[in-house]
Order: structure tokens, then C-alpha cells, then sequence
């Protein structure tokens, strides 16, 4: 052919901007720091141990797997890089242990981030 | 050598999936595609074929249960028709972006309204910006190649894409065909086994399709569009293996009908490319320098390898089996990406559009000798009157 046809260039992707590979990443997520998702969330979990009793109800009803039991302390631990907020949890608390509150009253509060995380 | 046998499309297609050994099915019934099902319903009832046979509530479940066996590691296969393929559309992307190379078998059907059961390309062409390998085979023995030669092409590291094999509904799927399957010696020769890349397993946890954040949504567009770059060399390197293993000569991309003296071009996909080859030996009998192109796969897109086949031609139809309603050229979608491979030629040909074989209706040899006229007519008047023409009506 007399000419030659434009290319389709390069397509660069900078190393630090790289997405795992069909985005699969060591499980279970929350000790991973990749694809963290609470930028959204406006208002947490914020929980009295001295209601919650340990029904488990928390761990079972959120959908992204943020309540946590920690054997050892006998207590339930949060997942603040993937809590999105939903306040399903709270819903579900039979014990009332659980309250919503707003993000902008804690200091590293996700609104309050020019770049989130 | 294996002997020819005469097979359906739908049959050449089991055989294919039975070939490569394929370890997971899903099915749910529509037709003309379902006969693959049964086929392969029959194999794994008889011992022939050692696979895990699931039947599915519904194309959005079959998608979804085949996604979730290739994340565990296993060489999936399932296929549909018609409205089956555009019900489980959800599950298209994230199968590509998730880079799971399942296969999907489709024998072309209409969309409805109004429930036609004929052949119509439309319903896997509306998949095309989904992500996944796309391509038309025009014959029984070419849908057995195409099972094999996809998921060669759809497992390499390098690609790691879902693939749909596609054939026209009944003019393929249900017309039997000389057929020759291949010894599992060559297949074996030909297709390594599915090895995938970070599956499902409980000694390695990992998490498949999370929710990625806006900032990573660019670079991983950017990566998916980077390995479309590296398919046609991997399409290549396929084609020629399967050609050298199974004594077969398919063009990687574009099968090119006497097209090195040709004046005027028809340019196709799928089934009707049968009646369009002896079109043009017929109108080359008349003194009408024809030739035809053939698409082998719409993704990804063969543009130079079409400018280079089609460049030096006078008058191009495109003859569309599917629709784009309100489109640039208010036809199909095959005439938009042909206009604009052949755009940056300094002397391209001219281009339009015949829509044929719509709702299932064949392609008379007479719909090839009007195409013909056509585009005499616009090379003698150095312009086209028409972006499209509506053939039958």
C-alpha cells in the first residue's frame, strides 16, 4: 500500500496508576488496602460496648463485611476502609449498641479528605 | 485423517466444546442455539464428556454461574440466542473487565418485537463495546474451528478475554454440512489446557470483582484497551497453528474472495457469504470483476488488514444482517467501522450499505446480482446515490 495508515499509539499506564490484573486481590479485603470504598460514607458506626453483647447480628447484616470479632478482646471491631455507611448494622442492632454519627464530628473524617485516602 | 461427517451447526459447535474439554456448561433454552445444549446435554449423559452440566433459571444465571466456574479455574462454556443474549448483557463487562476467557456459543436469532425466529445478526452485535472477542463463522466445520481457535486465543496470558463464537441461526445452526472433527491429538497439540491467572481457592483467598474507586475506573479502561492491542498478533500466531495442525487455510481476519483484480467488493459476515462466493464467480462468468470480504471477527476490528484488502477496490456493499436504527448511515453497524477503516486511504473506494437477510429471509443469488448493479452504477457515477438500501422489500 502506497500509504501509510495511522496506528493506534501507545497506551501508557503509569506504574503507580496500575490496577491488579482483572482487579482480583488477596482476600479477604480488609487487609488490603487497594480498593478502598468508604469515600462515600457520611455518617459511621460509632458502637457503646457496653450494650453490645456479641449476637453477631452486625457481622452477619453488613454487606461488605466490616464488623469484625476479635477473639482475643472479646469485642467487635470495625472496618473503617470499607464501611460505606449503609447503617444496615444499626438498623439490625437488637441491643441498640449501635448509633450513627456524622463524619464531619471525627477528625479523620472521610469528608473532611481533599484526596481520599 | 478423521473422515467428514455431516453435522449441524449447533452439532459442530458441541463437538467443539466437547474437543476442548470443557468443564463447565451452562445452558437455558432458546432456540436455534439450543440444540448445542442438547448435544451437549447427550455427550455428558453418555460418558463421552466429563463436564459439569448446569441448567440455569435464565441467561442472566448462565452468565453468571459460567463467570463464577472460570474464577475457580475451570474452562467454561455456555451460549444462547436472540433476547437471551441481550438478557444477560450485565454480565458481559465485568466478565471482560474481570478477564474471565469463558466461551459463549451464539446462533443468531431476531430480537423482538415481534418473535421472530429467524436468523439476525443484531443480537450479538449489540454486545460489540462489551469487551469480549466477537466473530462469524459461515459454515458448520468453520463454527467447530472458530470453538477451538477462540479459546486459544481467549486463554493466552497475554489476552484473557470471554469469546463469542457466533454462527447464523438455522442457515448454519440447523443445515447439516460436511464437517471434519479433528483427532484429539491435534486439539491437544493445539490448546494447552485453561490455566488461569489468580482463580478462586482456599489457600490463596482471593477477591474477585470488588468495587473499584472513580480514579482507578481510567486506568483500568486503559489496561483492557492495552490488551485489545495485543490480540491480532495472538489471533495470528492461532490461526496459523490451527491451519498447520488441522491442514485448514483461513485468513486470521478477513477471508479475501478474488479480490486481487476485483473493480467492485461485497463485504459480509456469516452464512450469506456462501451465496455471495458464487455470486461472484457467477457475475465474474458475466465480465463483472467481483470479489468479496469476509469478516472473521468484528472484535477486534480488522482495520488494516481491511484497508489493505479493500483499498484498491472501486464500489464496496456492505450487506448487513443487523441493525442500528438512526445510525450515521441509518443501515446496520458493519458500514460505519468499514467507512472508517477505509477513511484515511488517499484513493478509497466508495461505500454503502444493503440490508439483507433481516428476520431470517435468505439472500436470494438475485439480491447479489442487484447489489452488483449498484455499485456498477455508482462506480460509472463516481459517487453513491445512498448510504443504504433496503433489500425484499
Amino acid at each position: 500500500m502506497a500509504k501509510e495508515l495511522p496506528g493506534y499509539g501507545t497506551i501508557d499506564v503509569p506504574k503507580d496508576r496500575v490496577v491488579p490484573f482483572g482487579a482480583v486481590t488477596p482476600a479477604p479485603v480488609c487487609q488490603q488496602d487497594l480498593f478502598q470504598t468508604s469515600n462515600w460514607r457520611i455518617v459511621r458506626p460509632v458502637k457503646d460496648d457496653e450494650k453490645c453483647t456479641r449476637c453477631l447480628i452486625c457481622y452477619l447484616s453488613c454487606p461488605d463485611a466490616c464488623w469484625v470479632y476479635k477473639e482475643e478482646e472479646d469485642v467487635m471491631e470495625w472496618v473503617n476502609n470499607f464501611c460505606k455507611g449503609c447503617q444496615i448494622c444499626i438498623q439490625e442492632c437488637p441491643s441498640g449498641a449501635l448509633t450513627a454519627a456524622p463524619e464531619l464530628d471525627f477528625p479523620d473524617g472521610v469528608v473532611r479528605l481533599n484526596k481520599p485516602f | 485423517m478423521a473422515k467428514a461427517k455431516l453435522l449441524t451447526g449447533c452439532r459442530a459447535a458441541a463437538e467443539g466444546a466437547k474437543a476442548a474439554e470443557v468443564e463447565v456448561i451452562c445452558s437455558y433454552p432458546i432456540r436455534p442455539y439450543t440444540a448445542i445444549m442438547m448435544e451437549l446435554a447427550k455427550m455428558v449423559a453418555n460418558g463421552e464428556l466429563n463436564a459439569e452440566f448446569v441448567h440455569g433459571e435464565g441467561e442472566h444465571a448462565q452468565l453468571s454461574v459460567v463467570l463464577g466456574a472460570c474464577a475457580a479455574g475451570a474452562r467454561a462454556y455456555t451460549g444462547s440466542s436472540g433476547v437471551g443474549v441481550t438478557y444477560a448483557m450485565e454480565i458481559y463487562s465485568p466478565m471482560a473487565g474481570g478477564r474471565y476467557p469463558v466461551q459463549m456459543s451464539i446462533a443468531d436469532r431476531t430480537l423482538d418485537p415481534p418473535g421472530d425466529f429467524g436468523s439476525e445478526h443484531t443480537d450479538a452485535m449489540s454486545t460489540r463495546d462489551q469487551g469480549w472477542l466477537l466473530g462469524w463463522a459461515c459454515s458448520p466445520q468453520e463454527v467447530y474451528d472458530n470453538t477451538l481457535i477462540a479459546y486459544r486465543v481467549g486463554e493466552d496470558h497475554r489476552v484473557m478475554l470471554p469469546q463469542m463464537v457466533c454462527q447464523d441461526g438455522y442457515f448454519i445452526s440447523h443445515i447439516p454440512d460436511t464437517v471434519t472433527l479433528g483427532e484429539q491429538s491435534q486439539v491437544k497439540e493445539f490448546l494447552p489446557p485453561y490455566r488461569p491467572i489468580g482463580p478462586l481457592s482456599l489457600t490463596h483467598p482471593v477477591s474477585h470483582g470488588p468495587q473499584i474507586r472513580p480514579d482507578q475506573g481510567a486506568p483500568m479502561d486503559a489496561q483492557r484497551a492495552q490488551t485489545f492491542l495485543a490480540v491480532p498478533k495472538v489471533i495470528e500466531e492461532a490461526t496459523a497453528d490451527f491451519n498447520r495442525i488441522f491442514g485448514r487455510s483461513y485468513d486470521p481476519f478477513v477471508e479475501q474472495y478474488k479480490l486481487e483484480d476485483a473493480e467492485i467488493a461485497f463485504f459480509i459476515q456469516g452464512a450469506h457469504s456462501n451465496t455471495a462466493r458464487s455470486a461472484v464467480d457467477r457475475l465474474r462468468k458475466q465480465g463483472v470483476k467481483a470479489g468479496m470480504a469476509r469478516l472473521r471477527w468484528v472484535r477486534p476490528w480488522p482495520t488494516h488488514q481491511l484497508a489493505a484488502a479493500l483499498g484498491h477496490v472501486k464500489a464496496v456493499g456492505v450487506i448487513e444482517t443487523s441493525t442500528s436504527y438512526g445510525g450515521a448511515m441509518r443501515g446496520g453497524n458493519l458500514i460505519h467501522e468499514l467507512r472508517a477503516s477505509l477513511y484515511d486511504l488517499d484513493d478509497r473506494p466508495l461505500v454503502t450499505s444493503f440490508m439483507g437477510g433481516l428476520g431470517g429471509e435468505t439472500m436470494w443469488p438475485a439480491d447479489f446480482d442487484h447489489i452488483a448493479k449498484i455499485l456498477t452504477q455508482a462506480v460509472t457515477e463516481k459517487k453513491v446515490r445512498n448510504y443504504v438500501q433496503w433489500l425484499g422489500m
